[in-house]
């Protein structure tokens, strides 16, 4: 545990001192920002809302692709540097041969990325504070909305962790990130298009337009969640086998 | 304190050490010596537990490798090749987080921190970011991390590689200051740094061991096989007479009048070819003032260990 405990520090303070964060964080406010205003100037030019059908389930649910887009890129992004930088420069020959287990470096990278996630996340409940001075809020429904982002936020950035593994370049796995799980997203779309049948409930399943979707409309499905936390327990336990196999490389 | 048997290991179909085998006791200073590319760090990150072995075992302090991966690198202090560290850490938050990676308990850690950075010399620096640092300071902070658990055993690779003759120093006079409570293994292909710091050396040429023992024992390896002779005459006369005796291979003139080395053939025993080079001598009435065994600097016998691999073997297998 004191083991897990420093490599996260270490890995939070690596993530906020250089400058990824930062960068990361004020692309992201920015797009976040300017999403959530031209949703409320659309709302204000409407005469009335129905209870299921407001300013926050726009932002984290139906037509909003653009907060899934920004997901896209974001969590690729702050998974890219947290094994393969470590490979690059040849620091993970000392993380590796201080009296850790593997699981503990894996857990500890993934709950730093994954906090820092939450960070960046957390400026936003100022528009829920912002919506609140103007009309009323169901708490209800921005809790599950947030839950909902933990879910596919937490999962992309276990698929992060493991592509991270498996390259010793930043860009590459940046881009094998980027390729899943736009590959899940477009899987996802397959819900509208293909018949009925196995594939297009798949294709549901995997949707996270359609968990968002749920989400922010305060149902919380347990399938959904189970999905997101089967889909981080694999990559992870991947991610420390592959952490191991180095050993035989 | 570090019982290797019979490593091997494979990169595929290359091989990088094959049936290694060697002890290094308690409280010694050793020496891992061998040409680059030889496979010392391939060795090296097996005893750290970076790497596995193929085959065979290791045991640190007791503890197998394999077996018992976090009692044996409790055990070890290890640096890296080229001391690979993080650049946006500052140096004490650096040695901060190995200490607490490597459990050195909490209320100890700043005197440990504090007493790794003054055996380095490395405290003026404590609030330097370690990108900042000049390749010296750096090699420093890395050797800090590695003893900064005072572990019992210190694995270093290639500890002054890069740094210039003043750091060098330096950084010799540290490990034999860290001998004095530590074991340590520390690989070079630099001879002057094992006789500067050493007891004993392994020397290790493609991946197998060709020679161990202290420093004298090394350099007597080499001793045998040249004679030097030193003459009243002039060296023509003598070149053609001891040039056709039996058991040498090659006559050189040294710089000074009347002194030959002769390098003798391995197949007959040395004294037996001192002899008769004396009577030959003798006889023709050359003046013989002195007829000694030469004295092959480490140099000479790493680069016959390490060059002719099969004669190597042969000089080595009293050992095994």
């Amino acid at each position: 545990m004191t083991g897990f405990l420093a490599v996260y520090r270490r890995e939070m303070l690596s993530l906020w001192v250089t400058p990824l964060a930062w960068v990361l964080l004020t692309v992201f406010l920015l797009l976040e920002g300017t999403i959530f205003y031209s949703i409320v100037v659309h709302f204000t030019t409407l005469p009335d809302l129905a209870v299921d059908n407001g300013p926050v389930q726009a932002f984290f649910g139906q037509e909003s692709i653009l907060l899934l887009l920004t997901l896209i890129l974001l969590c690729p992004a702050l998974t890219m540097r947290t094994f393969a930088e470590e490979r690059k420069s040849g620091t993970i020959e000392t993380l590796l041969t201080a009296p850790l287990g593997a699981s503990s470096v894996v857990l500890a990278k993934y709950f730093a990325v994954l906090s820092t996630y939450a960070l960046m996340w957390a400026p936003t409940l100022l528009y829920v504070v912002i919506l609140r001075k103007t009309g009323s809020v169901d708490w209800n429904t921005v809790g599950a909305s947030y839950l909902g982002l933990l879910g596919v936020g937490g999962s992309y950035l276990a698929l992060g962790t493991l592509m991270s593994a498996l390259t010793k370049s930043q860009l590459v796995a940046l881009l094998l990130t980027i390729l899943f799980v736009f590959g899940l997203f477009v899987m996802g779309i397959g819900e509208y298009v293909f018949e009925p049948g196995a594939f297009r409930e798949l294709c549901a399943h995997v949707s996270m337009a359609s968990q968002m979707e749920d989400f922010s409309r305060g149902i919380i499905d347990l399938r959904r969640v189970v999905f997101d936390l089967s889909t981080v327990v694999l990559c992870l336990f991947l991610t420390t086998r592959v952490v191991d196999s180095w050993r035989w490389s | 304190m570090i019982e290797a048997e019979n490593l091997s290991k494979d990169y595929g179909s290359v091989v990088a050490v094959k049936d290694l085998s060697f002890r290094v006791g308690q409280g010694e200073i050793v020496g891992f010596l061998g040409p680059n590319g030889a496979g010392k760090s391939t060795t090296l990150r097996i005893l750290a537990g970076f790497l596995g072995a193929t085959r065979g075992s290791v045991r640190i302090a007791g503890h197998d490798v394999a077996r018992e991966p976090l009692q044996a690198k409790q055990k070890l202090g290890y640096m890296p090749e080229s001391a690979p560290l993080y650049p946006e850490m500052r140096v004490d938050e650096y040695l901060s987080f190995r200490a607490a990676v490597k459990r050195v308990a909490r209320r100890g850690r700043k005197a440990a921190i504090a007493r790794a950075m003054e055996l380095t010399a490395i405290s003026d620096m404590r609030e330097t970011l370690i990108g900042h640092l000049s390749k010296g300071y750096r090699q420093r902070v890395a050797l800090a991390d590695a003893l900064v658990a005072s572990p019992p055993l210190l694995i270093l690779d290639e500890p002054t590689a890069g740094l210039d003759p003043n750091q060098i120093r330096d950084t010799r006079q540290v490990i034999r200051e860290l001998g004095k409570a530590h074991t340590i293994l520390l690989s070079t292909h630099i001879l002057s740094e094992v006789e500067a710091t050493c007891d004993r050396a392994l020397v290790i040429d493609r991946g197998t061991l060709v020679a161990e023992g202290t420093l004298a024992e090394l350099a007597a390896l080499g001793k045998a096989k040249t004679l030097v002779v030193e003459l009243n005459d002039p060296e023509a006369r003598a070149e053609a007479l001891l040039g056709g005796l039996a058991g040498i291979e090659r006559i050189e003139r040294l710089g000074q009048s009347g002194a030959l080395r002769l390098s003798l053939h391995a197949s007959l025993p040395p004294a037996e070819v001192a002899e008769h080079v004396a009577r030959v001598c003798v006889e023709a009435g050359l003046g013989v003032r002195a007829l000694t065994p030469g004295k092959a600097s480490l140099e000479e016998v790493f680069a016959a260990l390490t060059e002719h691999l099969p004669e190597a073997q042969a000089a080595s297998e009293p050992r095994a």
